[in-house]
């Protein structure tokens, strides 16, 4: 069974980019949320084992869509996406029980090594 | 530029002129509100897109700028710094330029230098004084801001499959029509009318072209999932494989492709798991240690082809015929006689599987008969090349679109129904005396084959799982129509009142809940807007097996 | 084409009534008068020319080209019971196109259909002996009490058009 993942981005480029780097690693990608709402609705109805959040969202700081899903989906893995400069927010969000962060912009490689030691369970 | 790297840049490029725009906005709004805090919030949040989205596609200098920007943003909102003085002037000459940067990507032309900029919008975050130019004569700077305050919308739009289908339905009623008109316009044989008919024919032929077109994607949006997937399956079987990818920018329809997607993992994981033999018993047969695995697109006059082959042991056709006697596919007396492109139909029965050793990967009880079902639902067809000790090659062939379908129109108790020309064979005409009774079965001869032949009446109304009624010549009365469809190397005779003629037809698929009747592949509407229902061969010959006295 | 005789739409734009209301299109089977929320309807038309099916049962008189949708088109009083043998549609007859989630599907009924707005609180839930009773009651959402005395019987279509009823045998 492919694990099941959710990418929340408000930027159709950044969930297309990372949608690909996912499906062409076999992950399936079950849903895209551009929105806080849309994320919680959608990991309420889809299921996923692992959600990539970008810490910075249209109608709801990344925090809260994160506080929100931890108790909502708590079995669903957090990885939070960031660019340089955010280490605040993604210090908050680890913890928050955040698992891992990418760091925008993001290489293939470095998308799956930490998309794949989040769910296998390992410290990323 | 690969296909994908184009796609990026579209995206990038799309989205980037629509944050300028939405970035103007908010910003016309903040200089009449400096406080107004969601305007501040939204210019934050476009702004780091811009600048997250920019340094992924490598355009560093619109990066740097938009990083800078969103620096001074987030001092405003954290009120560090007001939105007021000399502040705004560098903030909106940032977004100018900004805007004029992207359009440069857009352009593909050198980007305008930002130093000046750059070095501003730092004076402005330490809460220094920019440098600002003095103003200058303004009629001399008039066309320098008109170009800069030029309106953009994206050259892309983004629509659902959902719309384009409705589209290429609406284009194949069209085309329906358009034959009509046609026949009737040489029909009435007025010159004018002839010659306004030939030309909606050739408009609407463009236009079926066009929108076909649009559909279109390349094979390698798919193919490119395989590299992983053959990796998997390789660990779990201890395999060795080498996957080679070619024909990735292969075009065709997106929902065939879509159609497609299990069909062909299933084979792909078939080749590894059944195709590819373990590396030593590769090395004692001779061969290199690791297995070759090739996927291939192509195209073939109107169809794609999509090839999966394997250098593995090859079929064991003498396995497979034993096989389909012990599954009672085959009498033990036919299955002697079937040439070996017969046997291997075989391969893609319900439930028929030679894997001796039931692996996790492809044995799980889902056989082969999932591609057979994808490709009989596109009306597509399924070539097989195998040697043995060499390998087997597995060749999809794929209408390059769904868009239209030849089919034959037969009348049956005064209703049409179409068939699809893909799987019909011939038609006859034959008197009574021509046919012949064995085993209570009707037997038409064809190019010298015994074809079973049924009326087609009995098999639409035959209920339950009774067999047919057995076949009595003397009620046969006078010259009998007689339809022989082909399906996975079987031949079946269909007796139908008349052969009403040949057209191209537009499937439609049956709604709910009449959906699980499977006898019919889905309804046309004829020129006439009279519904027909098209039969669904397949259906037709499995039914006429099980039926059969 | 088939006309449109009405639009059910129509009567959209009402203001929200003091007292709250329920727009039904009411139709006759076996002379006794149903009806159906005005928002479970798609449209009222006179039924098309009908291509009978094979392979199914004779309450479903076939299929109907219906503004280039094919959809089923079905005769509840045969689905219902209420007549004893199968017989074909009349030469006339009107067709109230119903939505289900997913597909449209037709009811054939032999009289014109017509819009009814009435007060909430008339539909009365259907008593509960009756609803596990026969095949009509078991779809119903209640029973419309009139001032004038009569009544009608108002079917609720999403009980009714899930695929799998709709293609079960009248008992």
């Amino acid at each position: 069974m492919n694990k099941r993942i959710l990418i929340v981005d408000d930027s159709f480029y950044m969930r297309t980019m990372l949608k690909n780097m996912l499906t062409d690693a076999g992950y399936e990608v079950v849903g895209e949320a551009a929105n806080g709402q849309q994320a919680l609705e959608m990991a309420a109805s889809t299921a996923p084992d692992l959600i990539t959040l970008d810490v910075i969202l249209p109608d709801n700081t990344g925090l809260d869509v994160l506080r929100g899903l931890r108790q909502q989906s708590p079995n669903a893995k957090v990885v939070m996406c960031s660019a340089v400069g955010q280490e605040v927010i993604v210090n908050e969000a680890i913890e928050n029980g955040a698992l891992a962060y990418i760091v925008k912009p993001f290489s293939e490689e470095r998308v799956l090594e930490i998309v794949g030691s989040a769910l296998r369970g390992d410290a990323a | 530029m690969t296909a994908r790297e184009q796609e990026y840049r579209e995206l990038f490029m799309a989205e980037a002129l629509e944050y300028y725009e939405s970035m103007s906005r908010h910003l016309s709004e903040l200089e009449r509100t400096p406080d107004d805090v969601p305007a501040l919030n939204e210019l934050f949040r476009l702004m780091h897109n811009l600048k997250s989205n920019a340094r992924a596609m490598g355009h560093t200098a619109i990066g740097e700028v938009a990083h800078s920007l969103e620096t001074v943003f987030g001092l405003i909102r954290d009120r560090e710094r007001a939105f007021a003085g000399p502040l705004v002037a560098v903030v909106f000459t940032g977004l100018d330029e900004l805007g004029a940067m992207i359009r440069a990507v857009g352009a593909d032309q050198p980007l305008p230098d930002a130093a000046a900029l750059l070095d501003n919008l730092a004076r402005v975050a330490r809460g220094d004084e920019p440098v600002l130019p003095a103003p200058a004569p303004a009629d001399a700077e008039a066309p320098a801001e008109e170009d800069a305050r030029k309106l953009e919308l994206s050259d892309l739009v983004y629509i659902q499959v959902r719309k384009l289908d409705k589209l290429l339905n609406l284009v194949g009623e069209l085309v329906i029509d358009r034959d009509r008109i046609l026949t009737l316009a040489e029909e009435i044989g007025h010159p004018a009318l002839q010659a306004t008919a030939r030309h909606l024919f050739r408009i609407s032929d463009d236009l079926q072209y066009s929108v076909m077109d649009v559909r279109l994607v390349g094979v390698g949006v798919l193919l490119n999932k395989f590299p992983r997937v053959v990796r998997d399956v390789a660990t779990a079987e201890g395999k060795e494989v080498e996957l080679s990818l070619g024909g990735q920018d292969v075009q065709i329809d997106r929902n065939v492709l879509q159609i497609m997607t299990d069909a062909l993992l299933h084979l792909v994981r078939n080749g590894v798991s059944h195709g590819l033999e373990a590396p030593a018993e590769r090395e004692a047969a001779g061969k290199p240690r690791v297995g070759q695995l090739r996927l291939l697109a192509l195209t073939e006059r109107d169809d794609v082809l999509i090839e999966v082959a394997d250098d593995g042991p090859g079929i064991d056709t003498e396995a497979v015929r034993r096989k389909a006697v012990e599954r009672g596919l085959a009498t033990a007396e036919l299955a002697a006689t079937l040439d070996e492109q017969a046997v291997w139909a075989f391969l893609f029965e319900p439930g028929f599987s030679t894997a001796a050793q039931v692996t996790d990967i492809s044995g799980r009880g889902v056989g082969l008969d999932v591609v057979k079902r994808a490709l009989d639902s596109l009306g597509g067809q399924l070539r097989i090349a195998s040697v043995l000790g060499q390998g087997t090659s597995f060749t999809l062939v794929l209408p390059t679109s769904i868009a239209v379908k030849g089919a034959l129109l037969v009348e049956l108790d005064g209703r049409p129904y179409a068939v699809p020309l893909l799987h019909t064979d011939t038609v006859l005409a034959l008197r009574p005396d021509e046919f012949s009774v064995v085993g209570g079965l009707l037997l038409a001869h064809v190019q010298g084959q015994a074809v079973p032949v049924v009326p087609l009446r009995e098999l639409l109304h035959a209920e339950g799982t009774e067999a047919l009624p057995a076949a009595d010549k003397t009620l046969l009365q006078g010259p009998q129509q007689v339809l022989v469809v082909n399906y996975n190397h079987r031949r079946l005779g269909l007796l139908v009142d008349q052969f009403l003629r040949q057209q191209n037809i537009v499937v439609k698929a049956l709604s709910k809940p009449l959906d699980a009747i499977d006898l019919f592949g889905g309804v046309t509407l004829l020129g006439s807007g009279q519904v027909c229902l098209v039969l669904d061969v397949p259906a037709l010959t499995r039914l006429f097996v099980a039926r059969r006295a | 084409m088939a006309d449109s005789v009405l639009s059910p739409l129509g009567g959209r734009a009402a203001p929200p009534a003091p007292e709250a209301t329920v727009q039904l299109i009411v139709f006759q089977l076996a002379g006794e008068d149903y009806g159906i929320r005005i928002e479970q309807v798609r449209e009222v038309t006179i039924t098309p020319e009908v291509a009978r099916m094979p392979k199914t049962p004779a309450f479903i008189k076939g299929i109907v080209n219906l503004r280039g949708d094919i959809i089923a088109v079905i005769d509840l009083e045969e689905r219902f019971g209420l007549v004893k043998t199968a017989r074909p549609l009349p030469e006339r007859s009107y067709t109230v196109a119903v939505e289900a989630a997913d597909y449209t599907i037709g009811l054939a009924v032999r009289e014109v259909p017509r819009p009814l707005r009435i007060p909430a609180a008339a539909i009365e839930a259907a008593p509960e002996f009756l609803q596990d009773s026969g095949q009509r009651e078991r779809y119903l959402e209640g029973i419309a009490k009139l001032p004038d005395g009569s009544v009608i019987i108002v079917l609720d279509m999403r009980k009714l058009l899930t695929a799998t009823e709709i293609l079960r045998l009248p008992n």
